[in-house]
């Protein structure tokens, strides 16, 4: 046993170990480049999956430099439009006219009690559906600007969730786990592509300004990856924190700049050639290039009058509206900069439906609201990628945690929870334009057709951007953690 | 994975066509019996092997071995079933119609391969042994699942420590040595930093360094692991790993104000070397330990309240399955280092944990809840009984509280066009004698407490009766009938009885008896079955004089919902109901209206005010004390009662219950197994004691491998709640079966462990860098292993070991967050030292939704170390926690050490930094005097330990000067001379 189990003598140990050895002097042999940080996770993912497995190189002095994806990738940055709360697919993209014919009758077979209590009777859609495009595909008068884009949209109408209740959901969407402390989408994303820019965040999420969404920073947090990896929280009304030290002067601060970059030197001098002393020593470098850096993109002088009023930044009336059109073209201005992932919040927290889409009880006047604000600064924001050319590298997502049941709680005029069946789109780089795929049932209480829990919607992004979701993974006591689990699929109908 | 499956088939179509060629000539004729090796492996091989074999065994199911084959896979029972292909899934699988299900998935297996297959199976699925090409390997022959091999040490090493003996023969081995022995301050900061995460003071430092005594290392491990800060750094530890936190997580994340007691707990603990095997049981089953506290581990997980649970049965049942899985998987990682949680929706991958092993396990938790229960140790029953002293008090208070109430008069005619709760005192019309001056309506209805006076009145029954709600079914929490000496006679433990006209029930949060229970809250209420109404009777052990009548909604104030709005009470006098008080004298409630104060001194004359006011500010106070006095006597730790039965779940889902489980240890490991009458209690206790056994394997390896993690930042195990078959094996073998057998003799002893390791001279060793190993390492003639291996490369330990993990130097590594905000306040004076005890602030507020806003500004509370600070699960501390400060959504038994941009924004320009910089000049200031270069000396002294250099003092001394001392606090506490253990 005990030779056996030595990772160093490679006569007798076993083919894992022996991987692991080669690999460990691979990396020696590389180890003036490569810092033990990146030794420590990639030996650490050496799990019995480890030939499965394709861990990302990351210098801790760049963490944000740009990495290889697995395989030439389609699209290299993402905005994801999250609306929180639960936006109803029946009011939006999933036309059920059979709701119309046999609106206030019970659903036959229908569930009794639902997450919040007695189901109602069916309820038609509460607005208007027309077809839109060359492809006719039905879309609401709940939100005319982004139904003006659906020949560019896939449409996946049969997605589940594994979790009825917002936490737990949000959770599942944005981190493939209904449960709290696993890594969301973009801290996966950049922990395995890192970013073009790295004078800012790679990964940036941008919190409506009505507030934070309903699952909070788990939406955007690193989970047991490292913390390099989290979203960074700014909008275009609040700035990154501690983005300058205020209260001090200009020459008082560089003045404390210059000599922590002498007294750095001198210690990395009496240490030569540890990595994890000149990784912190760039990321104040990094730092200082960030305080440059992030002023500059949240400062819109430069955004023509035209491109505001395209966004509805310029809406006085609604100040909702402009500051979300706002945090619109803050995303594009990131995208622009070469930002990998972009997370776009619409909806705050739970306030029975009036920060948000859980229409529980007064759907139509509170989507009425809403869907004002969402619409023109959303389809503004992909027109304007678009005019740019940013469309053609850029995947754009839109989602929402599950969706609404086709009847109205009893006693009031709103829909409860519905995880069985409900829609999220991508589109740009990489995506089919025109498709609808999947299907709920007549009454959109259920996904029947192609069914897809969101795994599979997940897949297909990092897909997307050239990775693979089995390969993508990260070893968390004793399990080689992926995003989409042991479940993960490609909707290969939806890529172009 | 498609291109590898194409690529695959492409290889092999030649060899397909071998096969097709082959078996038309031989299998086909119907009389000859089919072989499996000739006829049935090459179907497998060629079309089921890519995800049913070696790499791959989706949905469970393997089909190269023959024992696991006949198993099936993970969602029905066997796939072949011999003699009835019709009823074998495989057959079904592969002539099935249905896209999804069709196997294999991309085509169709030919028609005369399904024949071979279904002749196969009805002809008794012949399978000989010993054809298969691979074996299985036995998942249980695992190093960690061995009982501790204990070298002999005599023979090895003769006087060297053991530690130090095995590490040095492992780097032998490799043409490495030991590096040279660090200098006295380096190893003194090292381990303060380790071991109570605190740099030492210059006073600590001058002692150590001027004492020449040959204990004097010794001397300073005792002080160190004597001082109570040592608990406050360990528990920090312990608690990553369970993942401890003071809200309730997910979306809601709501306040766990009684979590705390759990964090003491631990912190004690570690104070008091509680042995290893005692603090697992502690943890497990305290209550029948005398340490309450200590099973808040059991419920440390993120957790959904059943408000936040959908209404819908399914929904119900998942969150309690969720609940008792990450009990389950918190006692897995945290003792055996395993992820037993795998098991919940097929058998572990790689390790012996089958599914029915892991629902034996939930069987022995099943009658844990995730709540508040009551403590019982000497200091919370010293503070019940003061609670109990002034809760008396209180109630002699609020008696003469009512003699300034109005007596409610019942069938006041209201005006009805009244929309304000002003009294229009002309308006009202008064049908009860006496009084003829028209008296002021009584206070607005509140959820939060209401008083109605009555006269006093002899009575044996009350029905109090809810007309008309804010909507949905009423609820009460309280209904409290007080007699002239203030004794609540609605008491259940006074004797009196219950009925009512109908309850909604919710296990330990709304049943009928809660209402006279004396217990405030939404979670001990009673909550009627009809919408805005219903009635509660109560029947008193025998007559008495009431006067008085108190009753909630939700006495903590939290629910304004199911609030009464209109009631009636009545008391049966002997013949008759008679009503004594109703809503009809009382403010009405008006939306958006804030109700009028629930006691007032309208209509008081100005004497009678003042006495009122006087009484009413004593009996805040004594609501205030009660408060504290009873803020110690509950905590989150679990409440327990007779367990669910426990089933086995197809693919874990509830819905899908299988056969009952009883309660027991993983049969990989040993066969304790209890029956399902066993009482809760009991199930508990023999767990604990499993896990706590010498025995088991496991414990000790995984406990002492954490020990070490804390000292050179890596285990011997590198994946230190991984010792399973997926995790890594361990660099020195010997060494940890060694520590984990020397920790049980030494009485599972934390703080024995911790001597031998920080005085070992693996420990002792410098953290320099190869270039000063290889300088320093050709004079040296330890063990003479540089001229024994005299190949150039094996010089350079990075060719061998660029992770450092055998230990030919110390590994330096950056100070965690609590450490390195601890030692800012610590070095800058600040520290506030004060131990245990409800959390401070981080945020503008203690749990809830979102929208959390960082306290900036210190305050004296602030100042305690960080492991004080109140956790609000997911939110993680703005400054702080970028330094990769667990969130305690998940267990963190291991801290990355990232380094970002936004950590050094944070560490250079934060509130929080700039203050301590500016706390410390002052500090500097006040015991340096105003000699700038003392000032600069004294500052490194207490930041660094030591002198600045020439250099270092012209560079600072001139800006210094133009700049002001705070600057150079400030640069102090962001250099990586401060920022690293040494």
């Amino acid at each position: 046993m005990k030779s056996a189990n030595s990772p160093m003598n490679a006569e007798t140990i076993s083919y894992r170990g022996r991987q692991l050895l080669d690999r460990r002097q691979f990396l020696a042999n590389n180890a003036t480049s490569l810092s033990s940080i990146a030794l420590a996770s990639m030996l650490r993912n050496d799990g019995l999956l480890a030939s499965a497995s394709t861990s990302p190189m990351i210098d801790p002095a760049r963490p944000y430099a740009p990495r290889p994806s697995h395989f030439p990738a389609k699209a290299k940055n993402v905005i994801v439009i999250f609306c929180a709360g639960a936006v109803s697919q029946l009011e939006t993209w999933d036309y059920k006219p059979e709701l119309i014919k046999w609106d206030d009758q019970p659903l036959p077979g229908g569930p009794a009690v639902t997450f919040q209590g007695p189901a109602g009777n069916l309820a038609r859609p509460q607005y208007k559906f027309r077809q839109r495009g060359e492809t006719g595909k039905w879309v609401s008068d709940m939100i005319p600007h982004l139904a003006e884009l659906t020949d560019d949209i896939a449409f996946v109408h049969s997605l589940t969730s594994k979790s009825n209740t917002h936490g737990p959901a949000e959770n599942f969407l944005s981190t493939g786990f209904v449960l709290d402390g696993f890594p969301s989408l973009g801290s996966w994303v950049t922990y395995a592509l890192g970013s073009e820019n790295q004078d800012l965040p790679s990964y940036v999420a941008i919190p409506d300004p009505r507030g934070v969404p309903q699952n909070g920073s788990n939406n955007w947090g690193p989970g047991f990856l490292p913390a390099a990896f989290q979203g960074t929280t700014m909008s275009a009304k609040d700035p990154v924190r501690h983005l300058v030290a205020s209260g001090i002067a200009g020459e008082a601060d560089q003045a404390a700049r210059t000599l922590l970059q002498q007294m750095n030197a001198r210690h990395l001098q009496a240490h030569p050639g540890d990595s994890k002393l000149t990784a912190r020593i760039a990321s104040y470098e990094l730092a200082a290039r960030m305080q440059l850096s992030v002023p500059e993109i949240s400062d819109f002088s430069s955004e023509p009058e035209h491109i505001l009023k395209m966004y509805g930044a310029d809406d006085t009336q609604n100040t909702d509206k402009a500051g979300f059109a706002r945090n619109c073209i803050l995303a594009r201005r990131l995208i622009e900069k070469g930002v990998r992932f972009v997370q776009l919040f619409n909806g705050a927290y739970a306030s029975g439906g009036k920060l948000n889409w859980d229409g529980h009880n007064a759907l139509k006047e509170q989507y009425d609201i809403h869907a004002e604000i969402l619409d023109q600064p959303v389809a503004a924001l992909i027109r304007d990628l678009r005019q740019r050319g940013l469309l053609e590298n850029t995947l754009v997502v839109w989602c929402t945690e599950f969706g609404r049941m086709p009847f109205f709680q009893k006693g009031s005029k709103g829909r409860d929870h519905n995880p069985d069946g409900f829609t999220c789109w991508l589109t740009g780089a990489g995506v089919k334009p025109g498709v609808s795929h999947g299907a709920t049932d007549e009454f959109g209480r259920k996904a029947i057709e192609d069914i897809h829990p969101l795994y599979h919607f997940n897949a297909t992004i990092l897909h997307l951007l050239g990775l693979d979701y089995e390969k993508l993974s990260f070893e968390h006591n004793g399990i080689q953690r992926r995003l989409t689990n042991v479940e993960g699929k490609l909707i290969p109908e939806i890529l172009a | 994975m498609k291109q590898n499956h194409i690529r695959c088939q492409a290889a092999s179509r030649l060899f397909m066509a071998m096969i097709l060629a082959f078996s038309c000539v031989d299998s086909i004729h119907a009389a000859d019996p089919v072989d499996f090796v000739r006829d049935i492996r090459p179907i497998f091989e060629q079309h089921c092997y890519d995800c049913h074999g070696v790499n791959d065994q989706e949905s469970g199911l393997r089909l190269d071995i023959k024992a696991i084959a006949f198993k099936g896979g993970d969602n029905h029972g066997p796939d072949i079933i011999p003699g009835e292909a019709s009823r074998s899934p495989l057959i079904r699988f592969v002539t099935t119609d249905d896209s999804n299900l069709r196997m294999p998935p991309d085509n169709k297996l030919p028609e005369h391969l399904i024949e071979t297959l279904t002749r196969w199976i009805n002809e008794g699925a012949v399978w000989p042994d010993g054809v298969d090409r691979v074996t299985l390997r036995d998942n249980r022959d695992h190093w960690s699942f061995k009982p501790l091999a204990e070298p002999n040490l005599n023979s090895q090493f003769g006087f060297v420590d053991p530690i130090d003996g095995f590490i040095m023969a492992k780097l032998a081995e490799n043409g490495l040595v030991m590096s040279r022995e660090t200098d006295r301050l380096s190893w003194l900061r090292r381990v303060s930093f380790d071991l109570i995460g605190l740099p030492p003071t210059p006073e600590q430092v001058k002692d150590f360094l001027t004492d020449d005594r040959s204990d004097a290392y010794e001397r300073v491990v005792d002080r160190l692991l004597g001082s109570a800060r040592y608990g406050e750094r360990w528990a920090q530890h312990w608690l990553d790993v369970v993942r401890y936190a003071d809200t309730h997580g997910f979306e809601v994340n709501t306040e766990r104000p009684n979590a705390w007691p759990y964090r003491d707990y631990v912190i004690r603990a570690f104070n008091s070397d509680t042995p290893y095997d005692r603090f697992i049981r502690e943890q497990i089953v305290g209550d029948t330990l005398g340490e309450d506290a200590a099973t808040g581990f059991l419920v440390t997980a993120s957790v959904l309240l059943s408000g936040q649970i959908g209404k819908d049965a399914p929904s119900i049942r998942l969150a309690r399955q969720d609940s008792l899985d990450e009990i389950v998987n918190n006692i897995g990682q945290t003792f055996l280092g395993l992820s037993v949680g795998c098991a919940r929706c097929h058998d572990h991958k790689f390790d012996p944990i089958t599914s029915r092993d892991y629902y034996s396990m939930q069987a022995f938790v099943a009658g844990v809840e995730y709540a508040d229960r009551k403590m019982t140790t000497p200091e919370a029953e010293e503070q019940s009984r003061e609670a109990e002293q002034l809760r008396k008090r209180l109630a002699e208070i609020d008696n003469r509280l009512t003699q300034f109430s109005p007596i409610a008069r019942p069938g006041t005619q209201r005006p009805s066009t009244s929309t304000t709760g002003d009294v229009d005192a002309s308006l009202l019309v008064e049908n009860q004698a006496p009084p003829a001056q028209v008296l002021p309506l009584r206070p607005t209805l509140r959820p939060s407490l209401n008083t109605d006076r009555i006269k006093p009145i002899l009575a044996r029954r009350l029905r109090f009766t809810i007309l008309s709600t804010n909507g949905l079914e009423p609820c009460i929490d309280e209904l409290e009938v007080f007699d002239p000496s203030g004794t609540n006679v609605a008491l259940a433990s006074h004797g009196t009885e219950v009925i009512t006209s109908g309850d909604t029930i919710v296990a330990d949060r709304h049943e009928p008896e809660f209402i006279n229970d004396g217990l405030y809250g939404n979670s001990r209420s009673w909550l009627s079955n009809q919408p805005n109404s219903g009635w509660v009777e109560l029947e008193f052990p025998s007559e008495a004089i009431i006067e008085r009548v108190v009753w909630s909604r939700d006495r903590e104030g939290k629910l304004v919902d199911r609030n009464t709005t209109e009631y009636r009470i009545e008391a049966f006098t002997g013949n008759d109901w008679l009503i004594v008080a109703d809503s009809s004298d009382r403010n009405p409630v008006v939306a958006g209206k804030s109700p009028s104060p629930s006691f007032s001194t309208l209509g008081l004359s100005p004497l009678e005010a003042t006495e009122a006011n006087q009484v009413l500010a004593e009996k805040r106070v004594i609501e205030k004390k009660i408060k504290q006095a009873e803020a110690g006597q509950f905590v989150f730790a679990g409440k327990f009662r007779a367990p669910d039965k426990i089933r086995l779940l197809s693919r874990g889902d509830p819905e899908q219950p299988k056969d009952e489980i009883e309660p027991a240890v993983i049969e990989a490991f040993d066969d304790i197994r209890l029956n399902n009458e066993t009482p809760e209690k009991e199930r508990r206790r023999v767990l604990a004691n499993w896990l706590a056994s010498p025995k088991n394997p496991l414990t000790a390896r995984v406990m002492v491998n954490r020990i070490w993690q804390g000292h050179f930042g890596s285990g011997l195990v590198p994946t230190p709640s991984d010792f399973g078959n997926s995790g890594m094996i361990p660099t020195h073998p010997e060494l940890l079966d060694w520590l984990a057998s020397e920790f049980i003799r030494c009485g599972w002893s934390i703080k024995r462990m911790h001597r031998l390791i920080v005085l070992s001279k693996v420990y002792r060793q410098s953290s320099q860098s190869s270039t000063e190993y290889r300088s320093t390492l050709i004079p040296r003639e330890q063990h003479d292993l540089a001229s024994e291996r005299s190949e150039p490369d094996k010089l350079d330990p990075l060719a061998v070991d660029a992770e450092v993990r055998l230990l030919w130097r110390y590994p330096s590594r950056r100070l965690e967050s609590e450490a390195i905000r601890d030692s800012m306040l610590s070095v800058s004076g600040l520290l506030n030292s004060t131990m245990y005890g409800r959390g401070y602030d981080l945020f503008d507020k203690r749990g809830g939704l979102s929208g959390f806003k960082p306290i900036e500004e210190l305050s004296l509370e602030n100042q305690r170390r960080m492991i004080y600070a109140h956790k609000v699960r997911r939110e993680t501390e703005a400054v702080f926690g970028a330094f990769d400060c667990p969130d305690a959504g998940q267990s963190a038994p291991l801290r990355r050490l990232s380094t970002t941009p936004i950590q050094a924004l944070n560490l250079f320009n934060s509130r929080f930094t700039l203050d301590v910089s500016a706390a410390f000049a002052e500090r500097v200031t006040r015991e340096a005097g105003d000699n700038l270069e003392d000032q600069v000396q004294h500052a490194y002294q207490l930041a660094l330990n030591r002198v600045p250099t020439a250099d270092e003092l012209r560079d600072i001394e001139s800006i210094v000067h133009q700049h002001g001392l705070a600057v150079l606090c400030r640069v102090l506490f962001n250099c990586n001379e401060f920022l690293f253990v040494p």
